[in-house]
């Protein structure tokens, strides 16, 4: 969906620089008119529907490279690059940003920031939080104002780099990052395992975690999608309730080499018969890296538990809509949640009487990622987490965003 | 201004956490009137070890009716004045808040209490194959609160990342004595990333009295290696080639021949004292791939004229060998009678650059200054060697040293990679930030402290104030 359709905007900016961008900002402060700003418009849907008519701010021009010290392995780049641009640069010095993100040529590293994007690889790499360094942004004002730097480390001043980062752009608008970068592995290979039920697949997981290898992602599929999946196939002798172990494994040939020895060795001693080795599948990467976007999903849902708590979520989910399709990055405990068919009990009763309480035992919340029917998104089956300190945060919000003109509504502030 | 007198203030501490816990007489509390930053010290009007969360909620709503400041310390190994207690005030020692609550390996996580020292939780995870990542040189000493305040860095954090990296949540008293947990054992807690704002704060924004962090898988095997260089120019290059080569050591240390002489007379390790500068390097990860690092990283330093490359024979040579690291501050004092450590950062390939210009600030000011840091990172920590005594030796060290600064922030750095801002390097906010940046980090203090009465005139200059004027630098030990 366009903008158009998914924001309350009669028109869009579309500053050439940050400068022309603060001056956007400033007349907007000074009329009190609300602003939401658009990257690549791959998550509008994240959030509660905005209401209050305002104007589109697109970061489309700001998208240079302002500087690339390969050889300090970090880069300077404008908010508004794309993701794909930016590894097609990182890949001429054969070194990558590692956050698997969907719609990566739309997706811009301003808006994977703002919604807090992490794919599958955090396991083994980090957050992104973990690889902003520098930040720049304009507040509620008008005022630009930076945090961090360009360097690895460093601690002068307050860490805007993370307060940023999952900020929807509610306390600034982003437009300039420096992120540390990491070398592109010689190998990467996927494995997979079919776990027969809830129980298998949680003595998989755990396993996993104490694993003599280090994978670089370990992920938990289920539902439709991944049975009729070609690159698991192989694998797709088990009964209905099934779901699929997936590793992924990175480093030098020696080092890939004895994990997939390893794993097989962990696995076939926890009873797995016929682990398998994916290679190099491009097929199921792009399947384990565009999950959240593809398809016509009435609603996806995203839990954030401990670990422990993955297979709990996924049988919850599969109990609400026994046709959904679940993908978790399940060393970190993020579940996605696609539905085939949107709650016939309802939103709220699905969510808050049903899904959140699942989340919160497992010490953790759930949030909707989208919902385009755009029914029933209040703030408590939107954002959940009963015990969050959204009085603190709005707050915060207050001093940065003065009057409210900053994606006004869509994020948890109270 | 107080609202109450100090000594009903005194009395309701005692109250509050027993009189066993609160020291008010003058010679007691001179063990806190300053932490590693011995320049500027004031006492605070009294201290008080709280027990528990709800001691601290008690005590900083006592604070607040009694219109009088407080801020928190741990340990008080920090070196940047985190916890000097200026304008006097309470001052909540939270060591005594000092217990392990949780250990949970399929999760991940470990629960503890701020007082806890770093290298407790490493030794209660032996034999689980955890541990916990931030290894500051002081982790025998300081205390976890103290490095969610400060942001802690230490040698390993090349390759594993500093304290923010290891911290999902906290529990944290607010100014107000609100107590709120931020973040928990589950990662992406629900809208903003508080505690990622809470994590190198310095005790202005929050006191936390409780701390869930991530541990690490052990690494199955480490090789550590000692690179022999006849120059630092040779050796700074080789942590640039090694880098650039896509290696990601565990840790890159640099040590030049100034504090080699001293590291080596007391652990006799048997560094080679004619060397200009050895690198310490480890790297780690599955066996079968640390040979291969390893041989390509003796190629890099052989390229780079490295005199020789020694391996680290066995476990017990490795730890010896960290050991002569990690204390090397503590054997500076055979070096000169006070010293004055810099925590300065450039990028990586400016470490030769900066080197150079070491040297030249050292002959130019006639202070020797020696060489010990994080040269991964591009973390320098240069220590001029001086007498306190010799008045004109110390203004030159206090200029040699904001200009080795000065010129970290012309390459593109910083003035501070862990030890902090606090007051001692208040005055060079203005020179690393603009004014709309400094406005939007007070806007973030106002949100959390809106009466600046927690930790006050720490890390923010105050408006038309200077922060601290150095008269004198500081003898401390450094990470």
């Amino acid at each position: 969906m366009s903008p158009s359709q998914t924001l309350p905007i009669k028109n869009t900016l579309a500053p050439a620089d940050q400068a022309e961008l603060a001056s956007d900002v400033r007349e907007a402060f000074e009329a009190s008119s609300p602003l939401y700003p658009i990257g690549g418009g791959t998550s509008l849907d994240f959030g509660l529907p905005a209401k209050a008519q305002g104007t589109g701010l697109s970061l489309a021009k700001l998208n240079r490279v302002v500087d690339y010290p390969a050889r300090d392995m970090t880069v300077t780049v404008e908010a508004g690059l794309a993701m794909q641009s930016l590894a097609e640069l990182l890949a001429t010095e054969r070194q990558r940003l590692p956050i698997d993100v969907p719609l990566a040529g739309q997706a811009t590293i301003g808006g994977v920031i703002a919604t807090n994007w992490n794919g599958p690889r955090r396991y083994g790499q980090g957050a992104i939080r973990d690889h902003v360094i520098g930040i720049s942004a304009v507040d509620g004002r008008g005022m630009p104002y930076k945090g961090g730097g360009r360097v690895v480390k460093n601690v002068a001043g307050y860490d805007f780099c993370k307060l940023l980062t999952g900020s929807l752009g509610t306390l600034g608008v982003i437009t300039q990052v420096t992120l540390k970068l990491k070398p592109i592995p010689e190998q990467s290979v996927l494995m997979a395992a079919c776990a027969a039920d809830a129980a298998a697949a949680e003595k998989l997981l755990a396993a996993l975690g104490r694993s003599e290898t280090t994978p670089a992602a370990i992920e938990l599929l289920a539902g439709p999608e991944w049975e009729s999946h070609p690159s698991l196939a192989a694998l797709d002798r088990a009964p209905p309730g099934r779901s699929y172990i997936v590793v992924s494994l990175e480093g030098t040939a020696p080092e890939v080499e004895y994990m997939i020895r390893q794993i097989e060795a962990e696995w076939r001693a926890l009873g797995v018969a016929a682990p398998l080795v994916v290679g190099e599948s491009a097929a199921l990467w792009h399947g384990l890296i565009e999950f959240s976007a593809v398809g016509n999903s009435p609603l996806v849902l995203k839990a954030n538990v401990v670990p422990s708590g993955v297979t709990a979520m996924a049988e919850a989910a599969r109990a609400l809509d026994p046709r959904c399709s679940i993908q978790a990055h399940a060393g970190n405990g993020t579940v996605f949640i696609k539905l085939a068919t949107f709650p016939a009990q309802g939103l709220s009763r699905a969510l808050v009487g049903k899904l959140q309480p699942v989340a919160a035992a497992h010490r953790g919340n759930l949030v909707v990622l989208a919902n385009p029917s755009g029914a029933e998104m209040t703030h408590q089956s939107v954002w959940g987490g009963i015990d969050a300190p959204f009085d603190l945060m709005s707050a915060v919000k207050r001093e940065f965003d003065p009057r409210d003109i900053l994606n006004r509504g869509r994020f948890v502030y109270v | 201004m107080p609202t109450l007198p100090l000594s009903s203030i005194v009395t309701e501490l005692r109250e509050i956490v027993g009189p066993q816990n609160v020291l008010a007489a003058h010679s007691d509390l001179l063990v806190y009137e300053c932490d590693g930053f011995t320049i500027e010290k004031n006492s605070p009007d009294v201290v008080v070890f709280p027990r528990d969360t709800t001691d601290v909620a008690r005590i900083v709503k006592l604070c607040n009716r009694a219109g009088v400041p407080f801020l928190p310390r741990g340990a008080g190994t920090s070196l940047a004045g985190g916890c000097l207690p200026v304008g006097g005030g309470v001052m909540i020692v939270l060591t005594r808040m000092k217990r392990i609550l949780e250990i949970n390996l399929r999760d991940r996580y470990a629960v503890v209490e701020p007082g806890v020292v770093n290298v407790w939780l490493t030794n209660a995870l032996k034999g689980t194959g955890f541990h916990y990542a931030p290894d500051p040189s002081s982790q025998g000493a300081c205390t976890i609160g103290g490095n969610v305040a400060t942001n802690s860095g230490g040698p390993h954090t090349l390759k594993y990342g500093v304290t923010v990296n290891h911290v999902l949540g906290v529990e944290a008293v607010l100014a107000d004595g609100r107590v709120l947990q931020i973040g928990g054992p589950a990662e992406d807690p629900v809208g903003l990333d508080l505690v990622g704002a809470i994590v190198g704060s310095e005790g202005t924004l929050a006191i936390v009295t409780k701390v869930w962090v991530r541990l690490t898988r052990n690494p199955q095997g480490y090789r550590t290696m000692l690179g022999v260089f006849e120059s630092i120019d040779d050796a700074t290059n080789a942590i640039s080639e090694i880098i650039g080569a896509g290696i990601v050591p565990a840790a890159l240390e640099l040590m030049d021949q100034g504090i080699l002489v001293a590291v080596e007379a007391a652990f006799q390790f048997g560094f080679p004292l004619d060397a200009q500068a050895i690198l310490l390097i480890e790297v780690d990860g599955l066996e079968a791939g640390l040979d291969q690092q390893r041989d390509q990283i003796i190629e890099l330093c052989k390229k780079c004229h490295a005199r020789e490359v020694r391996q680290a024979n066995g476990e017990k040579e490795r730890l010896k060998l960290w050991k002569s690291r990690k204390q090397a501050f503590g054997a500076i004092g055979r070096l000169s009678p006070s010293y004055c450590t810099q925590d300065g950062v450039v990028p990586r390939t400016k470490l030769p650059h900066i080197l150079r210009k070491i040297t030249e600030i050292s002959a130019r000011y006639g202070i020797r200054i020696v060489n010990v840091f994080h040269a991964g990172d591009g973390n320098i920590h240069p220590i001029l060697l001086f007498d306190e005594r010799d008045a004109q030796q110390v203004q030159q060290v206090l200029k040699a040293s904001n200009e080795i600064l000065d010129e970290c922030l012309a390459c593109g750095g910083s003035v501070t990679g862990e030890h902090g801002i606090g007051v001692e390097k208040i005055h060079f906010m203005h020179k690393m930030f603009t004014d709309g940046d400094l406005a939007a980090m007070k806007n973030l203090r106002i949100a959390f402290n809106p009466r600046n009465n927690l930790s006050p005139d720490k890390l923010l200059p105050t408006a038309g104030g200077c922060g601290m004027e150095q008269k004198r630098p500081g003898r401390r030990a450094a990470l």
